[in-house]
């Protein structure tokens, strides 16, 4: 479903952030992109967004090379990615359900469609019941199921989360990897970059380790560190 | 799907001025003031120029005739005169005539000058010229003419009045144009204000995929509505204020000529209107610019 064929990407600045990058992704996979600070993840994830484009190397994306889209064809290929934040990214004026709803506007959908797979969403993420509150009335981890049901409200074929879990405690990470577990079941391919060494063992996915912007360690069933193996 | 979007667009565009609510009031202020001062300017300018034309209007040739010229060459002299090309209107004040104008002017000074042999003037054409600024050149060509004796026409005075009153046009010109200029600046800067408030909502869109047009119908529209509003406040002002300044000075101060608000304030709102628009989208379009490239 995702191919990076010898990607690399150079900043305007000189930083190299990816160097030689070669990956394949499967559809329904789950993978974990873990490194420090700096590795490339959030590269890596803003070349799949199409956010950046690649110095070096192809990226498709079913099939198609992503670099090659026009610009009026990008939002359409964005149509297939929900995506989620660290940061939430909610708005704020604007109740759960209209922020779920937001999403499906933006792509044309109709009334009734909205009326059907927002509740549909929102149940999925658990937060069915509060479809009336504003974000700031929820706690972190609510914001972030909003994030999620507004990422695959529109049904997108891959979910890409970067550090969904960076600003939630434990427990709530462990709820919000639940529903992308639920997500991914259903058959939706999920990419997540995460630090947290705890979520990425617990879920026994596969694990790309970046280092120095390359592809040091790919395991199908890994854990955060090597040395914990 | 295109109706459902259109009214999409305009929902959102005042759903968006409503929400923005302080935000939108002062871009409508910003628009009024910036429009208002320029609509005065403009309307400052046109009286100006209204009022150097009437005082050109009144410039005008007195050419002499020789003394030695009889009534019938005279007359073929007024003809000569009439086929020039510049000339717009051929008057002939006789030396009588003249002598009746100058009692009228000086009373009991020009007693005693009556009588054919003891009037000391000479019969005249008072010519106006089709463009004023020709006067001078046609001056000369009438003073070139056989049985004229002498022209004038207040030279210098003539030069000097047209020279004002073309750099008048000028800076009046010049002002408009930095007016104009300073009202997009201002009304740009303070659309950019509301679209950064709403940087974030941009950016969602954009990541979960909504089309360029998509984001930037709603914020055109929302700035042709602040720019339509701004200007429809110093329009309907300025009409009033201009129609009063114009009923007052007709009483108070009648030589004073201004352009009858008949004339002007059609094309005065016409003008503020639209650009007050066209300056709000603009101005909105342009402040969204960089929030695209995502």
């Amino acid at each position: 479903m995702i191919e990076f064929q010898r990607v690399s990407m150079a900043y305007p600045n000189g930083v190299t952030a990816l160097k030689n990058i070669n990956l394949a992704v499967e559809q329904g996979e789950f993978v974990f992109l873990v490194g420090e600070s700096g590795a490339g993840k959030s590269t890596l994830i803003r070349l799949l967004c199409r956010e950046l484009l690649p110095t070096e190397g192809s990226i498709k994306v079913h099939g198609r090379d992503i670099a090659r889209l026009k610009r009026r064809e990008v939002p359409f290929f964005r149509r297939n990615i929900g995506v989620v934040f660290q940061d939430f990214r909610l708005l704020e004026n604007r109740t759960v359900y209209e922020n779920v709803a937001f999403a499906m506007q933006v792509v044309g959908a109709t009334g009734r469609e909205m009326r059907r797979r927002v509740p549909d969403a929102l149940q999925l993420v658990g937060l069915a019941a509060k479809a009336k509150m504003k974000p700031l009335e929820l706690s972190g981890g609510e914001q972030q199921r909003v994030c999620l049901a507004r990422a695959i409200v529109n049904q997108p074929s891959l979910i890409i989360a970067d550090e969904p879990t960076g600003n939630l405690d434990p427990r709530t990470s462990m709820g919000i990897m639940d529903a992308l577990k639920t997500i991914n079941i259903r058959g939706t391919t999920v990419i997540m970059a995460s630090h947290d060494k705890e979520i990425v063992d617990a879920m026994r996915q596969r694990v790309l380790v970046l280092d120095g912007g390359k592809v040091v360690r790919d395991e199908r069933r890994g854990v955060y560190c090597q040395h914990a193996n | 799907m295109l109706i459902r979007n259109g009214l999409h667009y305009i929902k959102e565009a005042f759903n968006s001025v409503y929400r923005n609510g302080w935000m939108s009031f002062a871009s409508i202020g910003v628009v009024a003031v910036t429009l208002f001062i320029l609509g005065s300017f403009i309307l400052l300018n046109i009286n100006v120029e209204y009022i150097a034309e009437d005082i050109k209007q009144q410039v005008q040739i007195v050419a002499f005739v020789d003394e030695s010229l009889a009534p019938d060459e005279v007359d073929s002299l007024r003809v000569s005169l009439i086929r020039l090309e510049k000339v717009e209107e051929v008057r002939f004040v006789s030396r009588e005539d003249a002598l009746e104008r100058l009692k009228e002017e000086l009373g009991p000074l020009v007693e005693g000058f009556e009588g054919r042999e003891r009037n000391p003037l000479r019969d005249s054409f008072e010519i106006r010229a089709i463009i004023p600024e020709d006067i001078p050149a046609l001056a000369k060509e009438v003073a070139e003419l056989p049985g004229i004796a002498r022209v004038d026409y207040g030279r210098g005075v003539v030069e000097q009045l047209f020279s004002i009153t073309g750099v008048v046009r000028w800076i009046g010109i010049v002002f408009m144009i930095g007016l104009a200029l300073t009202a997009m600046f201002l009304i740009a800067n303070t659309i950019k204000l509301t679209v950064n408030a709403r940087a974030k909502e941009i950016m969602i869109m954009k990541y979960v995929g909504a089309t360029e047009w998509f984001v930037r119908w709603p914020f055109l529209i929302e700035g042709v509505l602040l720019g339509f509003f701004g200007a429809l406040l110093p329009t309907v002002l300025l009409i009033l204020v201009y129609s009063e300044a114009v009923a007052w000075t007709s009483l108070n101060l009648h030589f004073l000529p201004l352009v009858s608000p008949g004339m002007v304030i059609m094309e005065l709102a016409q003008l503020l209107l639209v650009l007050g628009t066209v300056i709000g989208g603009i101005g909105s379009l342009v402040s969204m610019r960089r929030f695209l490239k995502v």
